[in-house]
């Protein structure tokens, strides 16, 4: 494995970019370019800071941001793990079957152009307002473009790898184990990266669009900051989303794409 | 040879691919007989298309025919781990996979569970095929021999009653070519097991064959020819020439 060779110069540009970015940000904040709402536009660095450790210190009546966060990253990981699971049974089955594949086919192209947001009134007659209803968002932000990269990865598939494996005895549930997820696992991370960022998308949306009392999310914790005017604790917040999206594409993804597609020269 | 049991019977193999269903399609192969015996070493010659290929498949249970093949007496249709197919195709070994999983993995399915025993018929075959020390590569590190290598390996290593090479060496260039046509002769003569190889090189049928067939359209057996040659037999082995001429002139016509 070679060692990736660090752009020096590049990383420098780019520290001094965002030093310049948050001095611009300080200067202007300071100097009350906007009268009365400067202070809530541009809320000082200090401010946000604060603000950053408020959030997991005291929180928003009573409860802490933690609590926010982990409410949300619940209901994202039960609706990533139904959407997936439902994208590989599904994918798996139109392998098996032929008139199931083209009837799946057209489901998932038509229901892939419909954003999740819209379902939502339909969603809340079903589920009433309840935690459900995120799930039911998150499975559907990630279940379409999951499968949609499964499928063509299935089919993708060189008939060379399904024949070496039925003649080592593989067929049904193995070979699909056996080969064909490992032979469309570019196409699986690709799926993965998709529906992951609507599935994130999704769940914020829908959050602030309807916030759960009992099961309170960021999505709800950022409208509640935003009707007491904490704008420092909104911004705050702004920055644990990034520091998520970060955390799972770096974290998360990234590695898994390392650890297969990559390690076996099988990038697309 | 001729005392040795039987592995292989094919009886009115007849193949037609029946793309349209109302159209009434050529057959490929039309009613063709062949035995084998065990431990024989058959070389397939043949111009394009005539049907190799296709012959070999059937065998391999990939494709559906009309006629009966018998397998150590028993008649097969479907895939089995007892006919192992290597392909020309330098991709055919699996790139999720190192070298030595590659090995391992059909002998996993077989029920095989013992690491160390995994570990010992791996190490066994690549050292059989040369490749000893590429065990945790992954295939995308090695070249297209090494890759053919590792195809032969994977098969000897499941002991099957059949091997069935279709111009495995075909892509390979002309050095690698002949390294893995003398390797290939040298395991053939150790392992309990039967080969059928395809090739389009008449060097390479005489080289390797204990037997060799020349076959023309329709899967007819134009030649059907014992390898009486001693060996090890060269370009420059007497009656090399005639039997080049022979084959060539079968194939030509
Ligand atoms: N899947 C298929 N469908 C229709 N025709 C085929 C198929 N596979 C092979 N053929 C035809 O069968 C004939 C024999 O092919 P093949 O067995 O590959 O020949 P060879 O290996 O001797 O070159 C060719 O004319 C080819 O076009
Ligand atoms: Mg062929």
């Amino acid at each position: 494995m070679k060692k990736q060779k660090v752009d020096v110069s590049g990383l420098i540009v780019k520290i001094i970019f965002v030093i310049a970015v948050l001095i611009l940000w300080e200067v202007v904040a300071r100097a009350n370019l906007f009268g009365s709402r400067s202070r809530l536009i541009f809320p000082t660095i200090g401010d946000v800071l604060q603000a950053f450790v408020n959030n997991f210190k005291t929180g928003y009546a009573g409860s802490s941001f933690w609590v926010y966060i982990m409410n949300s990253m619940k209901l994202l990981v039960l609706g990533l793990f139904i959407g997936i699971v439902l994208a590989f049974l599904f994918s798996g089955l139109s392998i098996v079957s032929k008139t199931f594949h083209s009837i799946y086919n057209l489901v998932v192209s038509v229901f892939d152009l419909l954003p999740g947001v819209a379902l939502l009134p339909v969603v809340i007659v079903i589920c009433g307002v309840t935690p459900g209803v995120i799930v039911f968002l998150v499975v559907h932000a990630v279940i379409w473009p999951m499968s949609r990269s499964v499928l063509d990865g299935f089919l993708a598939v060189p008939k060379i790898y399904v024949e070496s494996g039925l003649n080592m005895g593989l067929s049904g549930f193995s070979l699909l184990t056996g080969v064909y997820i490992p032979a469309a696992t570019s196409y699986i991370v690709s799926g993965l990266k998709v529906g992951w960022a609507r599935a994130w998308r999704g769940l914020l949306s829908a959050e602030m669009i309807f916030g759960l009392a009992n099961c309170p999310g960021i999505g709800l914790y950022i409208n509640q900051m935003r009707t007491n005017m904490k704008n420092a604790e909104m911004y705050a917040t702004l920055i644990v989303i990034i520091i998520i999206g970060v955390v799972v594409q770096y974290g998360i993804l990234a590695p898994i794409e390392k650890c297969t597609v990559k390690r076996w020269g099988m990038s697309k | 040879m001729e005392n040795r049991e039987i592995i292989l019977e094919i009886n009115h193999l007849t193949k037609v691919f029946q793309d349209e269903p109302d159209v009434n399609a050529e057959p490929i192969l039309e009613d063709l007989n062949l035995q084998l015996h065990r431990k024989e070493f058959l070389s397939i010659l043949g111009p394009s298309g005539c049907g190799k290929t296709t012959m070999l498949r059937c065998i391999a249970g990939f494709e559906s025919y009309e006629g009966e093949i018998l397998v150590g007496g028993v008649s097969t249709t479907k895939p089995g781990t007892d006919r192992i197919m290597v392909f020309q195709d330098f991709n055919q070994i699996f790139p999720w996979q190192t070298v030595e999983k590659n090995i391992q993995y059909p002998l996993k399915l077989q029920g095989i569970k013992d690491k160390d025993q995994l570990k010992a018929i791996s190490d066994e075959y690549l050292k059989k095929v040369n490749l000893d020390g590429t065990q945790k590569k992954y295939p995308h590190q090695l070249s297209g021999g090494m890759k053919q290598r590792v195809a032969i390996a994977k098969a000897l290593a499941q002991k099957p009653k059949i091997i069935l090479m279709d111009e495995p060496f075909a892509a390979l260039d002309a050095m690698t070519r002949n390294k893995l046509q003398a390797e290939l002769l040298n395991i053939s003569r150790q392992e309990d097991c039967t080969f059928i190889f395809i090739t389009h090189n008449i060097q390479e049928a005489i080289v390797l064959g204990d037997r060799i067939i020349v076959m023309s359209k329709k899967g007819k057996i134009k030649i059907d020819k014992q390898n009486t040659l001693a060996r090890p037999i060269t370009p420059a082995s007497p009656g090399y020439g005639d039997m080049w001429t022979l084959f060539h002139d079968a194939i030509e016509e």
